[in-house]
């Protein structure tokens, strides 16, 4: 047994002293991750703390599962939970694809300077803070001069208010996202899609496949190994929905739809600086993400070749 | 590629119906950028009371008069360039030779290494727990605590490996044969041949790091470092606070949105300018893949 | 009295007599013989940090003999967080400051972060003292549940705050008359809604509209409901010694029933929960609006900066409409006494000195100095009162934030003077003013509760959703797309389920302990 052991050891001895090279390019990111990422972690222990900022964070005394039930207890956190997962779902099943299609069809423009004007401007307004986003949201939606309601009122609708209705929320938020966002993460696509081998399409196009035909069998399953490690990332956050746009288009009148886990916290946790009962929800969101991600990367593995690890 | 010839009929409707769509999509995001634009060389009075959507009116320079005269905006100008360009240079030095190695599939416990990372995706210590952690390196208030303790994220890192992963080994093999070691190996070949994917990835350097504001607010004290973003943040807050405490302040000269508006025109140019030029790597990329034809 | 008298004589005889930086002048408030610094962690309104060089806290260096160095950080855009990062580093400045930090200070305070000041004030502050037994109820409001004062609080002068304002030239258009109570009003905003005022031919008037919309819930004052009890919005307030809240009262739901007709008659801006922080001047500026709850001084400003623009245009102030029941309510004032100001914190090793500092701010000289700045470089003694020099009053920047830049009128603790402020409001504005304060229309405003550790524990607990539930009830009962009649009995039981009678009994033990 002590052999084996031995032999293992100085196995891996082997290796390291026949691959130092790459062992060294590795160690400066294993480092800083666990200097500056794993490191602090120590203080995800507030969440079992009632945390004092005056006492610290090993000074504080410990309440066991105490904010945990306390969050558990609550409708409206569980609610909040219900309506991340639809946001988030919903935004998988809508605004997931849609930067891959831009890029596709980004790639099948062939007029080098609508090309390159194109893409520079679809990726303009990941620059426009939310604030303004939703100041245009709310302009464009409102009851008595936003362009929606004047061309509803035109063909004879009826005008709606519709940032009241808590039916019409998530097709807002969901929408609006997409618009300002799918721009810019079609660069990741588009780089993928530089990556393609030409000559595969030269022999596609002597064999006389149409441009769509190339899309499917050359371009797609070229950059599929991007597109399902995005795809499990965007799984990892299906319980996360940031709170810094919600809370410009929500109101109370829609938080039936729109109150999310990170709005719950924000109105309930950090307004009072309860940094305790924010990691305990922080932690949970991310035991469920983990959750997820272990499972999709599972799949992943066993369909395909990519996983995130 | 004089390949025009060799498309079909259908191919050009497709080509005609995929240019149409791109358009209307591209027009519906210029929008904003044009109503900011037109905000900024408008009069306060005209944006506030809600004439301006398209055009400008009343036009004056007064908000960029304003803003290009404070020097703090030069400063913070200045600092977001010094955070931009070294921070991103600093991540790269950090991420490429990471990325590079977790995608070799002889790495040892190469699974828990990219586990390792992505593990961080999910589970963040949290604002206090980070900034005491800052505080004990001693790189409070420092220039390089800021482009070091932002250098990485999961994300780009998984992303880079995975374009890695994606050459296939004979290159590894051809250029070992000839003698390479892993330094050459990754200078010589595997970043000459995922340029498009390291300029995406230098491009999300960048991008975090020209939005970025929160970092600086939490770890810098001095007003002499601070990036553009946080200069933002601080003209909207005193403008704000003047709006709400003071008497009326509707000057017909700039008003609140016309100042901000003007920020965002003057911040967003440099990293637009910078676009096309990263841009161009896309195509080199095929070129540099074509090794193979 | 003579004590408190004497500082402002002498000091009042030297300023008349000599100039200000006399020794003699000085002498009067030196604390310290050796220069004493100490450390000062005072981040305010998100933006600004304490920074000895002010001429404000220069000059109270030359006069005390003690610096106060700043030492929060000039980046922060948020003074929470900026509040939070200090306390959690561990070594505490000397002196702690900024605003709304009073259930902080109670809560460390307790915790030991910070000195209980009460025998300091008694053996070493006179004017602090004196203040305190002149003011019983600003000592009970800066009292922690443990019996100790743990911070000097920013005292606010002046009474009002916000008032109605409507459209004068509008009524004389209409000829209508301003109007006097509920069912005046009600017919005022219906012929601004049906009689064209603005004379463009088209029915495009908003009659009521508010910045925020909270502004709209606070018109249930006019049905004897209350929408608040202090300065902020959906707070708690006191009638006859009971805490209670104005959204579980039975006027609430008159009131919203009012308010709910009103909106769907188009008297109520139909995008008041969406328009936002500019609605003023949109509405304004494209005269549309006619009725509003805001402000005195900043809105008393449009009709001169809108007079191109909006040719006759004539906003003012108005006196609250009598509710049905004849009671005049403006329910927005100023509060007595603010969460804001400063506390020392247990790592001082000079609290008598300090404590000293904090007294000399309660000083004539003190006052003087943080309400208007440097005499002599900022405002000089006409008739006995402090007057602004003309380039404070005419420079570009409204006077109060040139103040925050010399290190006046910030949130430390003292004492405000309104005089400050009146130099510099228009005519409409005081106009308004005198008439809110003559009419005794304000209702005081309630300074909060210090809740203990088990009380807070109960409100955190329950009150947040409480809340939410309410407002989400609130705007469903507004839009119509419920009705409060039918929904009343079960919006009662439905708030106790959610542990209303638990909080409101767990705030009535504080206040019980706290004030009565």
């Amino acid at each position: 047994m002590s052999s084996n052991i031995n032999n293992k050891i100085t196995g891996i001895g082997q290796i390291l002293r026949k691959d130092w090279q790459l062992y060294l390019l590795l160690a400066p990111m294993v480092i800083w991750f666990i200097v500056f990422l794993y490191t602090p972690m120590a203080g995800l222990q507030i969440a079992f703390k009632d945390f004092s900022l005056f006492k610290g964070i090993y000074g504080s005394t410990w309440v066991g599962f105490e904010h945990f039930q306390t969050l558990f207890n609550d409708e409206l956190f569980i609610r909040s939970i219900g309506n991340t997962f639809l946001i988030s779902l919903y935004s998988l099943v809508f605004a997931f694809p849609m930067p891959i299609i831009l890029a596709l069809m980004f790639n099948e423009l062939h007029h080098a300077m609508f090309k390159k004007t194109a893409q520079t401007i679809a990726y303009l307004p990941h620059f426009i803070s939310v604030v303004i986003v939703a100041g245009m949201v709310v302009s464009f939606l409102s009851p008595t001069t936003g362009i929606v309601n004047l061309v509803l009122d035109y063909f004879g609708f009826e005008k709606t208010y519709f940032l009241t209705n808590p039916d019409y929320f998530r097709p807002i938020f969901i929408g609006s996202t997409m618009w300002k966002e799918a721009g810019f993460e079609s660069i990741v696509y588009l780089a993928a899609i530089a990556g393609v081998n030409p000559s595969l399409y030269e022999s596609a196009r002597v064999d006389g496949a149409s441009r769509w035909q190339q899309i499917w069998r050359i371009t797609l399953p070229s950059i599929l190994p991007t597109i399902i490690i995005m795809l499990i990332i965007r799984i990892g956050n299906l319980v996360e929905v940031g709170f810094e746009y919600i809370i410009l288009l929500y109101q109370p009148a829609t938080f039936e739809t729109s109150d999310v886990i990170s709005t719950f916290i924000y109105r309930v946790g950090l307004q009072g600086s309860q940094y305790d009962i924010a990691t305990a929800a922080g932690l949970f969101n991310a035991v469920i993400a983990f959750i997820l991600v272990y499972s999709a990367n599972r799949i992943s593995r066993k369909l395909s070749s990519s996983s995130l690890w | 590629m004089s390949s025009f010839n060799l498309y079909s009929r259908g191919d050009k409707v497709f080509g005609i119906i995929n240019a149409t769509l791109l358009t209307l999509f591209v027009l519906s995001t210029l929008y904003p950028f044009i109503y900011i634009a037109a905000s900024s060389i408008s009069s306060g009075l005209a944006v506030t009371s809600g004439d301006v959507l398209l055009f400008p009116k009343d036009i004056t320079f007064a908000a960029y008069d304003r803003v290009l005269s404070d020097p703090v905006f030069w400063t913070s100008y200045a600092n977001t360039m010094f955070y931009t360009i070294f921070g991103t240079l600093v991540s790269l030095a950090i991420i490429i030779p990471g990325a590079y190695a977790l995608s070799r599939k002889r790495l040892l416990g190469r699974r828990y290494l990219n586990f390792f990372v992505a593990f961080t995706m999910w589970f963040h210590a949290g604002m206090i727990p980070f900034f005491l952690n800052i505080r004990d390196l001693g790189l409070l208030d420092s220039r390089i605590g800021i482009l070091i303790a932002f250098a990485c994220t999961a994300f780009n890192i998984i992303l880079l490996r995975n374009f890695f992963e994606s050459i296939p080994e004979s290159f590894e093999e051809a250029a070992k044969m000839d003698g390479a070691n892993e330094f050459t190996l990754l200078w010589k070949v595997y970043i000459p041949l995922s340029k498009p994917a390291l300029v995406t990835i230098a491009l999300f350097c960048i991008v975090a790091r020209w939005n970025g504001y929160f970092w600086a607010m939490v770890l810098l004290r001095d007003e002499d470092k601070i990036p553009l973003q946080v200069y933002l943040k601080k003209i909207i807050i005193e403008l704000n606070m003047d709006d709400q405490f003071a008497s009326s302040l509707i000057n017909s000269e700039y008003s609140f949105e016309t100042i901000v508006a003007a920020i965002i025109v003057a911040s967003i140019i440099p990293v637009l300018a910078v676009y096309p030029y990263l841009q161009k790597h896309f195509n080199k990329g095929i070129m540099m893949g074509g090794v193979k034809e | 009295m003579i004590k408190r008298l004497l500082p402002m004589l002498v000091a009042g005889i030297v300023s008349a007599s000599v100039p200000t930086t006399s020794a003699a002048a000085t002498d009067d408030y030196r604390i310290s013989e050796k220069p004493l610094e100490m450390t000062i962690h005072m981040h305010f309104r998100d933006k600004y940090a304490w920074d000895e060089n002010w001429p404000v806290a220069l000059k109270a260096a030359e006069m005390t003999g003690i610096t106060l160095k700043g030492v929060a950080s000039r980046v922060g855009t948020n003074s929470q967080e900026m509040f939070n990062l200090m306390m959690v580093a561990g070594d505490l400045p000397d002196v702690v400051g900024g605003d709304a930090l009073k259930d902080n200070f109670f809560k460390y305070g307790m915790e030991g972060a910070f000195l209980p000041l009460n025998d300091l004030i008694d053996e070493h502050a006179p004017h602090l003292k004196q203040m305190l037994a002149d003011n019983p109820s600003i000592r009970k409001a800066i009292t922690a549940p443990d019996g100790n004062i743990y911070y000097i609080p920013y005292i606010p002068d002046g009474k009002s705050a916000r008032g109605y304002f409507i459209r004068q030239d509008w009524l004389d258009t209409l000829g209508l008359k301003q109007p006097q109570n509920v069912d005046e009003l009600y017919e005022v905003l219906t012929a601004f809604r049906n009689k064209d005022p603005n004379g463009n031919g088209k029915m495009d008037e908003v009659p009521y509209f508010a910045r925020q919309w909270p502004e709209l819930i606070r018109l249930v004052t006019l049905w004897d409901a209350r929408s608040t009890g202090s300065d902020a919005y959906h707070e708690f307030y006191i009638k006859d010694d009971t805490v209670r809240y104005g959204y579980a009262d039975t006027e609430y739901r008159v009131a919203i029933r009012n308010l709910a007709k009103w909106y769907q008659e188009g008297l109520i801006d139909q995008e008041i929960f969406t328009r936002g922080a500019r609605s003023r001047e949109f509405l304004l500026g494209n005269d549309l609006g006619g009725m509003t709850h805001d402000w005195f001084a900043s809105t008393s400003g449009y009709n001169e900066s809108l007079a191109d623009k909006v040719p006759g245009i004539n906003l003012v102030p108005f006196a609250p409409p009598a509710s049905p029941t004849g009671v005049r309510m403006e329910e927005n004032g100023r509060i007595e006494v603010k969460p804001d100001g400063w506390a020392i914190s247990h790592a001082n090793e000079h609290p008598v000195e300090t404590i000293k500092y904090f007294d000399f701010v309660f000083t004539d000289t003190g006052r003087n100095l943080f309400n208007f700045g440097v005499e002599g470089e900022h405002w000089n003694m006409v008739d006995g009162k402090a007057k602004f020099t003309p380039e404070v009053l005419n420079s570009d920047k409204p006077v109060n934030a040139q103040m925050w830049e010399i290190g006046a009128q910030i949130p430390v603790g003292f004492h405000m003077d309104y005089s400050y402020e009146r130099q510099w409001t228009n005519d409409i504005a005081l106009a308004g003013i005198d008439m809110y304060e003559k009419g005794d229309y304000i209702i005081p405003q309630f300074s909060g509760i210090a809740m203990t550790v088990e009380e807070r524990k109960i409100y955190d607990k329950y009150w947040p959703n409480i809340l939410t539930y309410m407002l989400e009830t609130q705007q469903a009962w507004i839009l119509g797309s419920r009705d409060v009649d039918d929904d009343w009995d079960n919006y009662m039981k439905r708030i106790n389920d959610l542990g209303f009678e638990k909080v409101q009994a767990a705030l009535q033990s504080g206040y019980n302990r706290q004030y009565k």
